[in-house]
């Protein structure tokens, strides 16, 4: 074709696409913003920008879930590392996402598949990988669907058929070793989407993206993202800083800010003892690691930050935690866990520390954490070689994992799954390894070990969310690794480990339900409506990181539980 | 044939044996590495993260001290890795860091 009439055929396309976009933009805006008032939908990795994990519907409540029943399954295949997604819906279909990044549309009441899309990935660089090839969800915006990939690319597909509309590729992962697993955050025409990093000694960048266009619009590095962030990296060590934000953060539309945790610095444990600031391997704050970080979304510079853990030196991400938006007494707080077991109770409109609270039972990582002003005290440092005295608590599968808690509007109370484990370890001196691609900087060698008042075990705490008051705990013999669910039903969904999933009352905690899906759950879990029915879907396939260990630790049914199986299984009440 | 060229014949013929198989058996050096570096390199490259207590207790990954698996399997985990389980080292790691990680693996003992 000539070059002119290309112009033209490329002009008329462009036009024709605008017009025909143009209404959907506005509208799918306005239900984002609005999502926690539209019950039958899914919209976002938590089902709202509020963070809640909560569903408005309440046709399965607390006088009739004991019928609740499986109404239909789905087996995406190839489900290396399990099912570790949330779902999203909308007007009735379901989407979700596997491993390798394959993207499912069904038909929400029948499980029908409407139309599937599996990027070709870089075999060869997952094949190198250790945290991969699992996917833990998409965004949904402006008549699009947005998925990473664990080879460094942002996806783009229409709604409707599947085809893809973009595919950008944002990180060298081929070098760095690292991509994307978390679920992008869409805000307003833009998506922003954060690296992988942590371990991996590079910079842990988060992406702005035009989600018309896949453009990249902006990129922060929470590591040494400022010059005033650069200046607590002594000796330029953040250049190796890991740091990244590998989990979505979430959007303040009233103040047009989008929040974002951050993920831990490299190595995770240091030698340098108590002397952080000056010596060892990355002396400093090293900001802006195992914080979190308020960015303005068109230009993705930073408004402002709380550092939770300054020189964190146990792997206690903040990138894991859901960011919980809730009004109260004429407050607006941001809720949010720090794996290290404690959760960070924010002013959200300046990120001032407003509470404190420890979650897990067994810490001494530090001795507390000072409730009003955020600072640590009695932290535990290491220097070189075994760690002597108490293990170290909670162990380095955190004290809280990425599996998000739950709010309920209703009855006001957070529904968080918490974890007692511990470690003994030698702190080992490690150089950055990044040719020819990054490894893995650890820093120490380490082992699993029960805590102090117990065996490891799990519980999931009803509790209020500002003071952190208990209303009631169900303990759990292996920590529970999916997220769960709370229902305008009055209910609490929890997937668990050994593969149970169970319905709890959500203001007494009584357990009104329970079944068997045959292999444990680290995935997400959403409610949605489908021709005026409501359905309970429940990713279930087993195989994270952390899971790994379970056969060693707890025997069966971890030992012989396949690690690269799984299923979509979807429950609704019988019809009459 | 007389009994010298008969000689020659048979020392010949057990010099190309021992040269083509390595018999009689002989430890083969340039495969031998050094506990000491592999070591370092168990811990710059994050062998750790699954290989619990520096690779002698069972977690995410097998216990590696005492394996009844011999050298050549294990050098091909290494390098080729294990689907879903362990990442591929062969691009990274030359065949001497192998032998030297081997040689780590060799001298620990259990826990």
């Amino acid at each position: 074709m000539r070059n002119r009439t290309k112009g033209l055929a490329a002009a008329v396309f462009a036009l024709g696409t605008t017009l025909a976009v143009s209404p959907a933009v506005a509208q799918t805006a306005q239900q984002l913003e609005a999502a926690d008032q539209n019950p039958n939908d899914w919209l976002s990795y938590h089902g709202s920008y509020k963070d809640y994990d909560f569903s408005g519907l309440d046709q399965i409540n607390t006088n009739n879930v004991k019928d609740l029943q499986v109404a239909w399954t789905h087996f995406p295949g190839r489900t290396t590392r399990g099912l570790q997604s949330m779902p999203l819906a909308m007007d009735g279909v379901l989407y979700y996402s596997g491993s390798y990044s394959r993207v499912f549309a069904l038909d929400g009441a029948t499980g029908k598949v409407l139309w599937t899309y599996f990027p070709q990935l870089d075999d060869e660089l997952v094949a190198r990988q250790t945290h991969s090839p699992y996917n833990r969800g998409m965004a949904m915006g402006d008549g699009r669907l947005y998925i990473g990939t664990v080879d460094g690319r942002l996806i783009a597909l229409d709604t409707k058929t599947g085809k893809p509309v973009w595919d950008t590729k944002l990180e060298n992962s081929e070098k760095l070793t690292v991509g994307f697993t978390g679920a992008p955050l869409f805000v307003r025409g833009k998506v922003i989407i954060g690296s992988q990093g942590g371990e991996w000694p590079a910079r842990g960048p988060i992406f702005g993206v035009d989600a018309a266009s896949g453009k990249k619009l902006w990129e922060f590095y929470t590591v040494g993202g400022t010059d005033e962030a650069k200046k607590t990296w002594g000796n330029d060590t953040w250049r190796t800083g890991g740091g990244g934000g590998w989990m979505p953060g979430t959007y303040d539309t009233a103040t047009n800010t989008v929040w974002w945790g951050t993920a831990n610095p490299a190595p995770l444990y240091d030698w340098s003892g108590a002397d952080w600031k000056t010596a060892g391997a990355r002396p400093g704050d090293n900001l802006y690691t195992s914080s979190v970080i308020a960015l303005d979304p068109d230009t993705g510079k930073l408004k402002f930050y709380h550092q939770e853990l300054p020189h964190d030196a146990w792997d206690f991400d903040s990138a894991l935690g859901e960011l919980v938006q809730i009004d109260r007494d004429g407050h607006q707080y941001m809720v949010h866990p720090n794996k290290g077991g404690f959760i960070f109770v924010y002013d959200r409109n300046d990120g001032k520390i407003a509470n404190v609270w420890p979650i897990s039972k067994n810490i001494n990582f530090v001795k507390s954490i000072d409730p009003h002003t955020g600072e640590l005290i009695g932290r535990r440092d290491f220097t070189a070689g075994p760690v002597q005295g108490e293990p170290l608590c909670p162990a380095i599968m955190g004290g809280v994992s990425w599996n998000s808690g739950a709010y309920s509007p209703k009855t006001g109370l957070y529904y968080k799954v918490a974890n007692e484990w511990c470690i003994t370890l030698t702190v080992q001196k490690t150089t950055p390894v990044t040719e020819p691609q990054v490894q893995l900087n650890i820093g120490a060698e380490f082992k699993g070990v029960p805590p102090p008042d117990g065996p490891m075990r799990g519980h999931l705490d009803a509790r209020d969310p500002i003071s952190g008051q208990v209303k009631w705990q169900v303990n759990f013999p292996q920590p529970p690794l999916s997220s769960v669910l709370a229902t305008a039903g009055n209910l609490v969904f929890v997937p668990d480990a050994a593969g149970i999933t169970h319905a709890y009352n959500a203001e007494t905690g009584q357990e009104l339900w329970s079944h068997n899906d045959g292999l444990g759950h680290v995935g997400g879990i959403i409610s949605y409506a489908a021709g005026g029915k409501q359905y309970i879907a429940v990713p279930t396939g087993w195989g994270s990181l952390v899971g790994d260990d379970y056969g060693t630790w707890f025997g069966e049914p971890f030992k012989s539980m396949p690690k690269d199986a799984g299923a979509l299984i979807v429950y609704s009440l019988p019809s009459h | 044939m007389d009994r010298s060229r008969a000689l020659i014949l048979i020392l010949g013929a057990a010099f190309v044996l021992a040269a083509s198989t390595g018999w009689p058996a002989r430890a083969d050096t340039a495969a031998a590495g050094d506990a000491n570096r592999g070591e370092e390199l168990f811990a710059s490259n994050g062998c750790g993260w699954c290989h619990a207590n520096a690779g002698r207790t069972a977690g995410k990954g097998p216990q590696l001290a005492g394996t009844a698996r011999d050298d050549g399997f294990i050098k091909f985990r290494i390098t080729h890795g294990k689907e879903g389980a362990m990442p591929a080292f062969g691009g990274a790691l030359k065949d001497a860091q192998v032998a030297d990680l081997i040689a780590y693996i060799r001298s620990l003992k259990g826990q």
